[in-house]
């Protein structure tokens, strides 16, 4: 039960991660801001998580990595979606709506 | 990929850390805040790399499990392919495992790099050819006393011992050695313990120290050993220690007794008998070590110049030593099975290539898909190395019992430490990685970089080869071709000094004669008259079996190494001191030996029983002393002294016998006296045994009759003429039959690869071939086109080829009797040898090419 449960943050996460990149580069704490920020903080993505989750990403070759300057001039490592990663994100947002209908029918089914 | 994790992780640690001191926060509270959140630098350090290999290791295993499917369904291919690099990568790991315990691996004593072997260099003018020589008692004292280079130095010489059991004893071989011997080996006793300095006094040296194997073998390996007497030569010695298993030195010993000299002996200067074994001081090098033993030698030569002008000393690492002229010998034969490989590479790439040709569509498909190149090139090379990863496996089989036949057929040294073991096994594993990629690299590039529409485009019965590829695969068969033309004239030269060493007259008959060797030990055969009296009666004895013809006895059997060297000097002719006089080889003989032995009168007489101690001294001398210090003169009647026999005057040279060779048939033939024994009975005795009959059933005979006079004195080197004649030509021969192995595999690979070739050609060339015969071609025309082609590749790669064996043969140089290295005669018939099974292999394909129908060709576009 337990395990269920973690793919499927793990899968939401993936789509959050996704969709934050989708307007432009981003280094880790922004995207942990912007997930939070999108989700009206009911989502606080902690670094024992979301690096995981890069990097996951980074090998599938959805995400691309390199360095660059943060907005306080500091080095840090901006995440980039590729054109697989893009389709990817189109494709779990399909799922995503189509998993979150059918759960919200089934929920307020009688 | 972990630094620069860390360096990410910590620009997001100090960005959070900024981010909370906007908030408001202390600087020390925004830190550990931070810290918090993190949770942990390390877990999520760990996360990370966990995916990023596990990525990896799938990757590497889904390609793993596609390549294995592709395998299995061309099942043919993949056992051509696996078998073909079994063979090439398990000769590879056999010659290596060889090469390894011979050539790299330390020898089995501590620090052994500082061992050195100390020898004498001997006057040229007396000893010409000549680079070592073993040492006098005298001068290795003198060497012991004034050299500074060694922590250590020590002095023993092989022997043969008889162990006395209930049954015959037991010949073994042993050594006589120094106290420090041991030591210098950094070797002990693991029960008891080794000699004492005392024992080297005369009458405490009867102790001995024996080896492991002998222990187990004689004594059942009980300890209570120690302590008690044995009889060896008929003397009783105390054992004091046990050797531990692994102990053989010098090769072969299994027992050690001290050296013991007496004070007359320590005085001898002239009589070289002994070997001497150092180990260098820490800060010392092998240079320092050979200057310092110039000057001590060259010392010793201006204080003793009656014994010592133009002797020097040479200092040679022990392993150099031990390995000697195995070296050249296996680094050729390393060379070869390279080749080996190198073809059986080739041979499998090019059916790679032939293979991709079916697999071009799977690949264009794969690519248009969206497969990257890197990736695709990637999953094929996962495929042939995993060929050659099986093949490397298969050939790790091979190799195991390669190693032993190596052993074996090589009577190698230090044969316990050859066989396959961590190092071989990575040299296995290094190999065939580096096979698989060899044999991968090209047919991956080339698929990727196909015109993915032009594939996709054409159908699969135009099989229209790129020209690139057919330039790839005639390269590769070309230079297959020029490969196994250098092995097969290394091989040739081989088999042509071979053939001429076995048609080398020795200079006696080796027909039905046996041999065999006894050393009369001192205690019994103390007195010149008790050692006649034992051969007087063993000849007697040997007579009486049923099938002897004849029995002579000598010092020295022919052929089979070493024997002993006298100056000499010529009655009427200038005689200068020792080291001036010129040498001569020596053998004390029975009067029968000349014709139980089988060599030739050519002037005067043989000895006969009447020359004895009150009689005349005589001597009889070879056809190449004859001529080389009597040329143009009669030397019967002539007077010469031999040094070591200067007591009894000068001898008259009564005859002048054939020439034989006495240290190999490699050898020139060198100059020879004969001294009969009963004027000089000296304790070594060989016995020459003539027979009516097939050797070998007189053995037991024969032994029976010598045991029956004496059962404390083993025989040694019980062996037929034949033996003695095979054992002397057994390096060579290792040597010819390896090569010949490997260049008939080499040949094998190369027809096979013209073949294939050759055959794909034609595939490719069907319309052509179709139109050509539609417009009238003969059937002649099609076949000469298609062997011309086949030839080309041929000629070409037997032209690299002979230029490269011209360039490498050189390096075999020493290993050749009889023919230079770039003996035209072998270039030349093996060229054709080759060029003759190219056309052979393209015969078929040609064959094939005339039977195209030029209707069906012309159609099936």
């Amino acid at each position: 039960m337990a395990k269920r449960q973690v793919d499927l943050l793990q899968g939401t996460l993936d789509l959050l991660v996704l969709k934050s990149l989708a307007l432009g580069p981003l280094h880790g704490l922004a995207v942990s801001n912007r997930i939070e920020q999108i989700t009206k903080g009911t989502f606080k993505v902690k670094p024992g998580s979301l690096f995981p989750s890069l990097h996951r990403m980074e090998e599938a070759g959805w995400l691309q990595s390199s360095w660059g300057e943060s907005e306080n001039n500091r080095r840090a490592k901006f995440y980039r979606l590729t054109a697989a990663g893009r389709r990817q994100l189109d494709a779990e947002t399909q799922d995503w709506q189509r998993i979150s209908l059918a759960i919200t029918t089934a929920l307020k089914a009688t | 990929m972990d630094q620069e994790f860390s360096e990410e992780i910590q620009a997001y640690l100090d960005m959070l850390t900024e981010a909370k001191l906007r908030q408001g926060l202390s600087p020390q509270e925004a830190r550990r805040n931070a810290l918090v959140e993190l949770g942990g630098v390390e877990q999520v350090e760990e996360r990370v790399r966990e995916i990023r290999m596990g990525r990896f290791i799938e990757t590497v295993w889904r390609d793993v499990r596609t390549g294995v499917r592709a395998l299995v369904h061309s099942p043919v291919f993949t056992v051509v392919t696996v078998l073909s690099l079994a063979l090439g990568i398990g000769a590879n790991t056999a010659i290596f495992s060889v090469v390894n315990g011979l050539l790299l691996r330390p020898l089995p004593y501590p620090e052994s790099e500082q061992l050195v072997d100390v020898w004498h260099t001997p006057p040229q003018q007396s000893f010409p050819g000549l680079d070592r020589f073993s040492v006098s008692p005298a001068n290795y004292l003198d060497w012991k006393a004034q050299s500074t280079a060694f922590e250590q130095i020590a002095v023993y010489t092989p022997t043969g011992l008889s162990l006395s059991t209930s049954n015959d004893p037991l010949p073994l071989i042993g050594a006589v050695v120094s106290a420090d011997f041991f030591s210098v080996l950094r070797s002990n006793a693991i029960l008891g313990r080794t000699f004492t300095p005392d024992e080297e006094r005369p009458g405490r040296d009867q102790v001995v120290v024996i080896g492991h194997g002998l222990w187990q073998r004689a004594f059942g390996a009980n300890s209570n050993i120690i302590g008690q007497t044995v009889t060896l030569n008929s003397r009783s010695f105390t054992v004091v220690g046990i050797m531990p298993a692994g102990f053989e030195f010098p090769r072969e010993a299994e027992l050690w007794v001290p050296l013991a000299w007496d004070d007359n002996e320590r005085q001898v200067r002239s009589d070289h008998n002994y070997l001497v074994i150092a180990r260098l001081k820490q800060n010392v090098s092998l240079q320092q070590a050979k200057a310092e033993m110039n000057t001590i030698s060259s010392r010793l030569e201006q204080q003793y110049p009656e014994e010592n002008t133009g002797w020097g000393a040479v200092v040679i690492p022990l392993r150099e030593d031990l390995v000697g002229d195995i070296r050249t010998a296996l680094l050729v034969l390393f060379c070869a099975v390279g080749f080996v490989l190198l073809i059986a590479c080739a041979n499998v790439a090019n059916l790679m290539l032939a293979r991709g040709a079916n697999r071009r569509k799977e690949i264009a498909v794969r690519i248009a898909l969206g497969a990257g190149r890197a990736r695709l090139v990637r999953q094929l090379l996962t495929e042939s190395v995993l060929l050659a990863v099986t093949g490397g496996l298969l050939g790790l089989l091979l190799a195991a019992w390669g190693s032993k036949m190596l052993v074996q057929l090589g009577s190698l040294p230090n044969s316990g430490e050859i066989g396959i073991d961590t190092w071989a096994l990575g040299f296995t594993l290094l190999v065939s990685f580096g096979a698989g990629i060899i044999i991968g690299i090209v047919p991956a590039l080339q698929f990727t970089r196909t015109s993915v529409s032009e594939t996709l485009k054409q159908g699969s019965g135009r099989t229209g080869g790129s020209p690139i590829k057919q330039h790839t695969r005639k390269a590769l068969v070309i230079s297959e071709v020029a490969l196994s033309l250098v092995l097969l004239i290394g091989a040739g030269l081989m088999i042509r000094s071979f053939w001429k060493l076995q048609n080398v007259n020795p200079g006696f008959d080796t027909g039905n004669a046996l041999t065999m060797s006894i050393v009369l030990t001192p205690i019994r055969y103390a007195e010149p008259h008790q050692r006649l009296a034992f051969v007087d009666r063993a000849i007697e004895q040997i007579h009486a079996v049923p099938g002897v013809v004849s029995v002579g006895t000598t010092t020295k059997i022919p052929l089979t190494g070493g024997g002993s060297t006298q100056p000499f000097s010529i009655e009427g002719r200038p005689t200068g001191s020792i080291a001036e006089q010129p040498m001569a080889q020596t053998r004390y003989i029975s009067p029968d030996y000349f014709r139980a032995i089988g060599i030739p009168l050519r002037q005067g007489r043989f000895f006969s029983d009447h020359d004895r101690d009150n009689s005349v001294p005589v001597v009889i001398i070879s056809e190449a002393m004859a001529r080389r210090f009597w040329p143009g003169e009669n030397p019967i009647g002539k007077r010469l002294t031999p040094t070591f026999h200067i007591e009894q005057g000068a001898r008259e040279i009564v005859g002048v016998v054939g020439d034989v060779k006495a240290t190999g048939l490699d050898a020139d033939a060198s100059a020879m006296m004969y001294l009969p024994y009963r004027q000089a009975a000296l304790p070594f005795i060989s016995f020459v045994v003539r027979t009516s009959s097939n050797p070998e059933s007189l053995v037991q005979p024969v032994s029976k009759a010598i045991y029956s006079i004496d059962k404390e004195q083993a025989l040694t080197n019980v062996q037929t003429m034949d033996q003695v004649l095979r054992k002397s030509l057994s390096g060579q021969r290792f040597n010819m039959t390896l090569l010949l192995n490997f260049a008939g595999v080499a040949l094998m690979l190369a027809a096979v690869g013209v073949y294939g070739v050759m055959n794909y050609t034609v595939t490719l060339r069907r319309r052509e071939l179709g139109i050509r015969m539609a417009l009238g071609a003969e059937k002649m025309d099609v076949l000469r086109l298609v062997l011309g082609q086949g030839l080309t590749l041929t000629l070409i790669g037997v032209g690299a080829g002979l230029i490269s064996a011209y360039a490498l043969t050189r390096l075999m140089a020493s290993l050749l009797y009889g023919v230079t290295a770039t003996d035209y005669l072998t270039f030349g018939s093996v060229s054709a040898v080759l060029i003759a099974v190219g056309l052979a292999a393209s015969y078929i394909p040609a064959r094939r090419a005339t039977k195209v129908n030029p209707t069906i060709a012309l159609r099936a576009e």
